[in-house]
C-alpha cells in the first residue's frame, strides 16, 4: 500500500532513509563506536600496570581526571579562547577584504591564504622555533625597542603558544566568514547607505549580523582543535603551558595508563560539548543559519 | 684492498661527514603524532581480548628489522644481504621508545605478529620487553658466534645478565651540551649549568636528565629509588618554576644548541659529536659528577619464528670489521671489542674517530660513566608519574 500524504502526494518511505544510510553507517562506525571504546575504556581498571585495562565501572578514573588536571584543562580553554579571539581579529579584515574589495583578485588572495598550510602542521610550528628564537629578528627588534628586556624571550612562553595556535588555525576563521561574507548582497549595503547610515554604522547593523554564521563556525572550527592540541604547548610552550593534550599524550604514551587518558579524553569532549552549546544559545544560531 | 672494500671505506667516510642524529627531532616530532593517531586503534584493540601466536610470516632466508633512523646505512644493508645471503627488510620505524610499545603492545600481548623480526629498543624499554611483559626470546646462540666480541662493561646488564635476549647496538653518553660563545665559559658541573645564562633544556628521557642531577647530589643511580631520587625532582622543578631551566625536550636541542638559541643543554654524545664537527663553538662535557651511558638494544620478539635469522643478522654486526662501518656511520659507541682498529685501518674521517672520545671513548672515560639501575614495575611508574609531575604534564 503507497502512503499518501495531506494533497494525496506518494510519501518516500525508502528514499530519505537510503540517502541518509551513509551518513548514519559513517557515524557508527567512526563516531559513536569509537566513542563507546573510548568510554568503556574510561571506565576501566588495570591490574597491573602493563595488564590489559578490564571494564568496571571505575568511576575514580574520572575523578582523577577532574581533580589533578584541573590547571592543564583551564589552561587549555583559556589558550584555545584567546587563539579563537586572535584569530578572528586577524581573519575578519582579511575576510572582508578579499570578499568586498578582492575583485578579480578574489581566488588568488584566497589562495595566498591557504597556500602556506600546505606545508605540514609540524614543520610549521617547528618553523615557529626559529622565528621566535633569541637570535632571531623578532626577539632582537623587540629588545631593540624596549618591549622585550635584554635577556627577554617570546620562545617557552604563554604568548609564543597562543601564537602558534593562531597562526596554525587561522585558515579555518578566514575561510568560514569569507563564504559568510561573500554570501551579503552588496545592495544591502547600498540600501543602508540611501537611509543614511554611515559606513561604519552599515558595517555593525547590516555586514556583521549577516556574517556571524561564518564567525560561529570559524570560531568553533579553532577552539575546539586548539583546545585539544598538545604539539605547539609542546615545542614553543615550556612546562609552566603545558595543555590537556599533553597530558593525555603523556598518561597514553609515558604512563601507559589507558583509562586515565580515555577518562581525560571524555572530559575534555563533555566540556568542549557544554561550551558549544552554551555558544550557540548565546550567539541564536538557529536563526543565522 | 679490493675495489669492493674501496667502496665501502668510502661509504663509511662519507656517512662519518654527513651522518644525521637518530634520535632526529622530527623523528620524534613524527612520534607524537604517530602516538596521536595509533592512540584510538589500541585503546580499542585494548578493549579486546584473546589472540593467537603467529610468526612474522615471509619466504624462507629473509629477515625485517625495526630500528631507529639513521642506525644504519645502505652499504651495510647491502653487504649483510651479500655476505649472509638472507634478504633483509628493514624499517626505521621507532622513533620512540614509549611510542614503539604503545604500537606493538595490542599485537604482542596477544602473541601476535608484528611484522619485524627484531627491535632495537634503550635498556630500561628492553628491561620492560625482557622481564616485564616478556615479549623477547633468546637469540639462537649457534648463529652468534661474534657475541665473544661484546665489551666487558656491557656483558652483564641488570635486566638481561647474561645476554641471553640482548644485545647492544650502540651505546651513547647523556651530558651537558653547549654553546661556549653563548655561555661566555666551559660548563664543567650541573651547578654550571645551572648558572650560566641564557636558554637551556633538559631532556625528556627521565633516566638522564634525572641520573645527571642525582649524580650531582652524590647518588648512587645504579639502584636508584624514589627516597634517593626525591631530591633531584625538587631541584628540577625549582629550576623549572625559576627559569634556570626553560624547558624538557628530545633532541630538538640540536638545531637550537646550533643557532645559539639555547645556551646548554642536556643532550646526547652521538648528536654533539655530529653538530660539533660544523660548529666548533658546541661543547661537550661529562659533569665531573658522572654521566649515564645508556645502550640501545637489539631484541627478538617471542612472535616471530625467524630468531635463528634475526640472530645472524645481530651477529654480522658484531663482527669488528662491519662493526667499525656502522660506526663511522652513525658515530655511536659500538659495543663490539677491536673496533678502534678497524677504524684505524679505514683511514680517512672513519681514522680520526679513534681519537674522539664520544665515539670510542677509553676506559678511564668510561669509568666516569653509569648506567640508571633497573626499575621494577612499580618504582617505573613511580618515577614516570613523578617526572610527569615535575614537568608539567602530571
Amino acid at each position: 500500500m503507497i502512503e499518501r500524504d495531506d494533497q494525496g502526494r506518494k510519501r518516500a518511505t525508502i528514499a530519505p532513509w537510503l540517502l541518509q544510510g551513509p551518513g548514519i553507517v559513517f557515524l557508527i562506525v567512526f563516531f559513536f563506536f569509537p566513542l563507546y571504546t573510548l568510554g568503556r575504556m574510561a571506565l576501566s581498571a588495570r591490574a597491573s600496570r602493563f595488564s590489559d585495562p578490564v571494564f568496571s565501572w571505575h568511576w575514580d578514573n574520572f575523578s582523577s581526571a577532574f581533580s589533578k588536571y584541573g590547571d592543564q584543562f583551564t589552561r587549555s580553554f583559556l589558550y584555545a579562547a584567546a587563539a579563537t579571539l586572535l584569530a578572528l581579529v586577524i581573519a575578519y579584515p582579511l575576510a572582508y577584504v578579499i570578499a568586498f574589495r578582492g575583485g578579480r583578485f578574489k581566488n588568488v588572495l584566497l589562495g595566498l591564504v591557504v597556500v602556506p598550510f600546505f606545508t605540514n602542521f609540524l614543520i610549521r610550528t617547528l618553523a615557529w622555533k626559529t622565528i621566535l628564537g633569541d637570535q632571531g629578528t623578532v626577539v632582537s627588534v623587540l629588545r631593540g625597542v624596549g618591549i622585550l628586556g635584554s635577556s627577554g624571550t617570546l620562545l617557552r612562553t604563554p604568548l609564543a603558544v597562543i601564537g602558534g595556535l593562531t597562526y596554525n588555525f587561522l585558515p579555518f576563521m578566514v575561510l568560514p566568514v569569507y563564504v559568510a561574507l561573500e554570501k551579503i548582497d552588496p545592495r544591502l549595503v547600498d540600501a543602508a547607505r540611501d537611509l543614511y547610515s554611515d559606513t561604519w554604522r552599515a558595517f555593525r547593523k547590516v555586514v556583521f549580523p549577516l556574517s556571524l554564521p561564518g564567525v560561529f563556525a570559524g570560531s568553533l572550527l579553532v577552539f575546539i582543535p586548539a583546545a585539544g592540541d598538545f604539539v605547539n604547548a609542546y615545542y614553543l610552550g615550556n612546562t609552566n603551558n603545558s595543555m590537556i593534550g599533553n597530558v593525555v599524550q603523556n598518561q597514553f604514551l609515558v604512563q601507559v595508563d589507558y583509562p586515565v587518558a580515555a577518562a581525560l579524553s571524555f572530559v575534555f569532549m563533555a566540556i568542549v560539548m557544554v561550551i558549544v552549546i552554551a555558544y550557540a544559545r548565546v550567539l541564536g544560531t538557529e536563526d543565522l543559519v | 684492498m679490493t675495489q669492493h672494500e674501496d667502496a665501502v671505506r668510502a661509504q663509511a667516510v662519507r656517512m662519518a661527514r654527513d651522518a644525521m642524529s637518530r634520535r632526529r627531532f622530527l623523528g620524534r616530532a613524527g612520534a607524537l603524532f604517530g602516538g596521536a593517531l595509533v592512540a584510538p586503534s589500541v585503546l580499542a584493540a585494548c578493549g579486546s581480548s584473546g589472540g593467537s601466536k603467529a610468526g612474522s610470516g615471509g619466504g624462507a632466508k629473509s629477515v625485517h628489522i625495526s630500528n631507529w633512523t639513521s642506525y644504519i646505512s645502505t652499504q651495510s644493508k647491502k653487504d649483510f644481504t651479500r655476505e649472509t645471503g638472507i634478504a633483509l627488510t628493514y624499517t626505521e620505524d621507532i622513533n620512540d621508545n614509549n611510542e614503539y610499545f604503545a604500537k606493538v603492545r595490542p599485537n604482542l600481548s596477544r602473541k601476535r605478529s608484528i611484522g619485524s623480526d627484531a627491535f632495537v629498543l634503550t635498556d630500561w624499554m628492553a628491561n620492560r620487553m625482557i622481564n616485564q611483559v616478556k615479549w623477547t626470546q633468546p637469540f639462537v646462540a649457534a648463529k652468534f658466534p661474534n657475541k665473544s666480541n661484546l665489551r666487558a662493561a656491557l656483558q652483564h646488564p641488570g635486566f638481561d645478565p647474561d645476554r641471553k635476549s640482548s644485545a647492544p647496538w650502540a651505546s651513547g653518553i647523556a651530558g651537558i651540551a653547549y654553546n661556549v660563545k653563548t655561555t661566555g665559559k666551559e660548563i664543567k658541573t650541573i651547578d654550571d649549568f645551572l648558572a650560566v645564562g641564557g636558554t637551556k633544556t633538559v631532556l625528556s628521557e627521565m633516566r638522564d636528565t634525572v641520573g645527571l642531577f642525582m649524580l650531582a647530589d652524590g647518588k648512587n643511580i645504579k639502584k636508584p629509588t624514589l627516597a634517593d631520587a626525591e631530591p633531584s625532582f625538587a631541584r628540577i622543578k625549582q629550576a623549572l618554576a625559576d627559569g634556570k631551566i626553560k624547558g624538557v625536550n628530545g633532541n630538538e636541542y640540536v638545531n637550537d644548541l646550533g643557532s645559539g638559541n639555547l645556551a646548554a643543554a642536556f643532550a646526547w654524545s652521538g648528536d654533539v659529536a655530529q653538530i660539533a664537527k660544523s660548529n666548533p663553538d658546541i661543547k661537550f662535557a661529562v659533569p665531573e659528577s658522572g654521566g649515564t651511558l645508556w645502550s640501545d638494544n637489539f631484541m627478538i620478539p617471542y612472535t616471530t619464528e625467524k630468531a635463528d635469522l634475526a640472530t645472524e643478522f645481530v651477529n654480522f654486526f658484531y663482527d669488528p670489521k662491519n662493526a667499525a662501518i656502522l660506526t663511522a656511520e652513525i658515530q655511536y659507541i659500538s659495543p663490539v671489542n677491536g673496533v678502534a682498529e678497524e677504524l684505524t685501518k679505514l683511514g680517512g674521517a672513519a681514522a680520526k674517530l679513534v681519537d674522539n672520545p664520544l665515539v670510542v671513548p677509553t676506559d678511564a672515560f668510561l669509568a666516569t660513566l653509569s648506567i640508571f639501575g633497573v626499575l621494577d614495575e612499580k618504582a617505573e611508574a613511580a618515577f614516570d608519574k613523578r617526572f610527569a609531575e615535575v614537568t608539567g604534564t602530571g
